[in-house]
């Protein structure tokens, strides 16, 4: 019944994103060339950012069984800022240097963050891990000001404007490198949805239930950032899906990563496609960044669902 | 009198809760204010604010492009001791050494070119800026310069403020006074001009810039111009309805993004049918505006002939 719902959900968002849009709903040649070629594929790219977030949320929040966990947590979201920054500062051109560089940059900060975290020893310390991500994203967000303030290029002001998230370059291309690149990275943290289940209970408890807790550490981490670095790449830092979306699900199904998962992907592409239909319709023809619009959706319902799981 | 009254009753208060310094301190106040009262200003601001110059200015630190390619208009550029680092028109402004950013300026290297008079643009965000120069008594004077027609208000402002009134004032009704027949002379619009200054999120210009006054004295139209906002976040889709025959781009020749995918629904991208002009004219309202438009109608009329 709740997948029956949230499946329903999930298809009448996409029905709209397409239905609606500034250009409206006709049969001539313009508006079809619309709705196929831009409404389509950025429908689905909402979508598939939006599972991949709350799935990400998902696992990175059992992993450092942190609740305020999300996908930008680890140092990504300042990595893709400083590769966007500098490949702009250093005048790159071409139609794909703000993804391909947001994308690097991320990498790179998955890999210091991933070091840091390993420092300690053989073993892989989510605390250690958390603070490095945290200490990596200031340091960059420090480097990205520094280029700001130095820099004679006025479009910098736009890199952040495009940082901020947003679909409007989504086209049948975009859509398909992202799924067939995200269903790796997805299925892997599907397949670690037990050993997950048994990390929220501590390392130790999970150790003894049988769990390989550092292979489980070392393949969520690697997966839930690469998943996001992808995102950044696509569509810029789209905040609160990966977190409010997973604690919803929780709410409302349980704590079973098995279905904790594959709900949480439902919802969270349900509620970016609303979003970003509402962002490009609300004010058109000016179009909102969809951040904002998840905060003004998502609060809202995550305040009743607390307050009726609290009762 | 009802000002005095409340003036000092403050006063009181500050001298029985700060003791002797503050006691000093009202004193010295009072015999200010008692004394000689300050002349009232003679010059409101853009912002409404009045400007405390009882001179015209000597030394003026502009902190806008614009504002400082207007001094020098009028004859006053050889009193501008500061400008931004973004400030390139004329030649001669570079050669006035700069303070930096003009938008939350550093009110060190302001202050560091001793200025009787600092120039803003018109902007909510040097608020705190401008309250620190009153306490330190050196005037400052916002500009709101968006459009053509805030040219000869602006020109009017700042020639009063640096007594070049006469010179100001004469080019300022010599632009409108062309603005005005230049307008009345248009004829129908030939082409239809969108303006993307950035593709990813695409972002174009609005009715609230003098780039749609440009175009439209040029000969054509702005899309965009129903949006009041000089520019904003709009959608690959709402360019693509709204259809444009050519997008002006500002800089060089056919942009990277004519050749994503996304862009490919837009009639023009598809054509590659984009005119690029480039220039400081073509980044802030300035006198230079008919150059600029007659530059703009070769650049449309030559894309039309391609």
């Amino acid at each position: 019944m709740k997948w029956l719902a949230l499946v329903t959900a999930a298809v009448l968002a996409l029905v709209t994103a397409v239905v609606v849009g500034p250009a409206g709903f006709s049969a001539d040649a313009t508006t079809l060339g619309i709705i196929r070629d831009l409404r389509m594929p950025r429908a689905l790219l909402a979508f598939l950012v939006g599972g991949s977030l709350a799935v990400t949320g998902s696992a990175l929040q059992a992993l450092v069984r942190n609740p305020l966990a999300d996908p930008y947590l680890l140092g990504l979201s300042g990595g893709a800022g400083l590769g966007a920054v500098g490949a702009i500062a250093l005048h790159l051109d071409g139609p794909w240097v703000l993804p391909a560089s947001a994308f690097v940059g991320a990498l790179a900060a998955i890999a210091v963050v991933y070091r840091l975290g390993v420092v300690t020893g053989a073993v892989l310390d989510t605390r250690v891990l958390l603070l490095a991500g945290v200490v990596v994203g200031a340091f960059a967000a420090a480097m990205m000001g520094a280029i700001m303030a130095v820099s004679p290029a006025a479009e910098l002001r736009n890199a952040f404007v495009w940082l901020l998230g947003g679909f409007g370059s989504a086209s049948w291309q975009s859509v398909s490198v992202f799924a067939a690149y995200a269903a790796i990275p997805v299925v892997l943290i599907y397949v670690a949805a037990r050993s997950l289940d048994l990390l929220t209970l501590g390392e130790e408890p999970a150790t003894y239930l049988g769990a390989d807790v550092e292979r489980t550490k070392r393949l969520v981490y690697g997966a839930a950032s690469l998943l996001t670095a992808a995102a950044v790449a696509v569509s810029g830092t789209i905040g609160f899906v990966g977190l409010v979306v997973p604690h919803a699900i929780r709410l409302l199904w349980g704590h079973l990563h098995r279905t904790l998962l594959p709900a949480a992907f439902l919802l969270g592409g349900t509620l970016l496609v609303l979003a970003d239909a509402l962002a490009r319709t609300l004010f058109a023809p000016v179009e909102l960044p969809v951040g904002v619009v998840t905060a003004f959706l998502g609060v809202p319902v995550f305040v009743l669902l607390v307050r009726r799981w609290a009762r | 009198m009802g000002v005095t009254l409340t003036l000092s009753q403050g006063e009181g208060v500050s001298v029985l809760r700060l003791g002797f310094p503050g006691a000093w301190l009202a004193a010295a106040l009072l015999a200010c204010t008692t004394r000689e009262a300050p002349p009232p200003p003679r010059w409101v601001d853009d912002l409404g604010h009045p400007v405390g110059l009882a001179h015209p200015a000597r030394r003026i630190a502009s902190l806008s492009p614009s504002t400082t390619e207007l001094l020098f208009a009028i004859g006053a550029g050889n009193r501008v001791v500061g400008r931004t680092r973004w400030c390139d028109f004329p030649p001669q402004a570079t050669a006035v050494p700069s303070v930096g950013d003009g938008l939350n300026p550093n009110l060190e290297l302001v202050l560091s070119r001793t200025p009787d008079l600092v120039v803003f643009y018109a902007s909510a965000a040097n608020q705190s800026v401008i309250t620190r120069l009153d306490g330190l008594g050196v005037a400052a004077a916002s500009v709101r310069l968006d459009r053509l027609d805030d040219l000869p208000r602006a020109a009017g402002l700042l020639g009063r403020l640096t007594g070049t009134a006469t010179r100001a004032d004469s080019l300022a009704a010599a632009f409108a006074a062309r603005l005005d027949s230049a307008r009345a002379a248009r004829t129908a619009p030939v082409q239809r001009v969108a303006v993307v200054v950035w593709d990813n999120p695409p972002i174009v210009i609005g009715a609230g810039s003098f780039l749609t006054e440009l175009l439209e004295l040029a000969g054509a139209r702005n899309v965009f111009d129903d949006l009041a906002l000089a520019s904003a976040q709009t959608g690959i889709e709402v360019i693509a309805a709204r259809d444009p025959d050519v997008l002006l781009i500002l800089g060089n020749g056919v942009p990277a993004f004519a050749r994503r995918p996304e862009w490919q629904n837009v009639g023009a991208v598809r054509r590659r049918s984009f005119v690029a002009v480039r220039g400081s004219e073509f980044e802030r309202p300035t006198f230079r505006a008919f150059d600029a438009v007659r530059t703009l109608r070769a650049a449309l009329r030559q894309g039309r002939a391609r």
